[in-house]
């Protein structure tokens, strides 16, 4: 993975190897099952839509109606662009992607869905817990660290004097 | 970017004394990378550099930040964006 500024200097580009690319689209698939599929007690989905009144119920519903279906939409359509940006690139050795800012912030978005879920899954949030089945959390792991190194790498091109 | 700032001008200055402000609060998470955080203050309240800097740390030592003041419907609108960015941010009456 190559992440560097555009030579017009807006945006970044991306140079995946192809399995990058594969996991990718792969993993932004998932985002996508989850915000189309998931279950209302899904844990995941409570990170990605949480509540804006923890303490007020009813103000915390209201808030739910107006805004859910446009949040959703919004999240689901970044990771749709990077699902279908990173999509069969099969006989090819290198993946190019080119993104100018506005394009890179749905990206950067979707890296941070993509991490919330994976925490989740992987209970980032509650250490201590044994996790049967290793194997499974040491890939969602993997994925998690990854996620981060391309949106770090992203945001130090996008970004740079913070970085 | 600008236009929001107006209207926090706006909300800030037209409020009559009676009306209790409200707040977006947004809470630390140990996901979220803090270059990130920093970057969405930024290009989203269109703070200075030092001011998303101090506001970041602000959310990453304290536990929280208030970041915007004003009135309930401008609130609600800054929290829907932090949710989309993927910040967990909440809406509360500011203390009188």
């Amino acid at each position: 993975m190559i992440v560097a500024g555009r030579s017009d200097g807006e945006g970044v580009r991306l140079v995946l190897e192809t399995e990058e690319a594969m996991l990718l689209s792969e993993l932004a698939d998932q985002v996508d099952s989850v915000l189309l599929l998931g279950e209302v007690d899904d844990p995941a989905l409570g990170r990605l839509l949480p509540s804006a009144y923890p303490e007020d119920h009813a103000a915390s519903q209201e808030f739910e109606r107006y805004t859910r279906d446009s949040l959703v939409d919004g999240k689901r359509q970044a990771a749709q662009r990077v699902r279908d940006a990173t999509a069969s690139h099969e006989g090819e050795r290198v993946v190019q992607i080119e993104l100018d800012e506005s394009e890179a912030w749905g990206w950067l978005t979707f890296l941070t869905d993509l991490r919330l879920i994976l925490a989740e899954r992987v209970g980032v949030i509650e250490e201590g817990d044994t996790e049967s089945d290793e194997t499974r959390d040491d890939y969602l792991r993997a994925a998690y660290e990854w996620a981060g190194f391309v949106q770090g790498s992203m945001l130090e091109v996008l970004d740079p004097i913070s970085s | 970017m600008t236009s929001t700032l107006e209207e926090l001008d706006l909300d800030t200055t037209t409020r009559v004394a009676a009306d209790v402000p409200w707040q977006t609060v947004v809470w630390d998470d140990p996901v979220n990378l803090m270059t990130y955080v920093s970057y969405v203050f930024r290009s989203y309240f269109g703070f200075p550099r030092a001011e998303a800097e101090r506001l970041m740390l602000c959310v990453h030592t304290e536990g929280r930040a208030i970041v915007a003041t004003g009135n309930r419907e401008a609130m609600e609108r800054h929290v829907e964006a932090m949710h989309g960015y993927g910040l967990q941010a909440t809406v509360s009456r500011a203390e009188p």
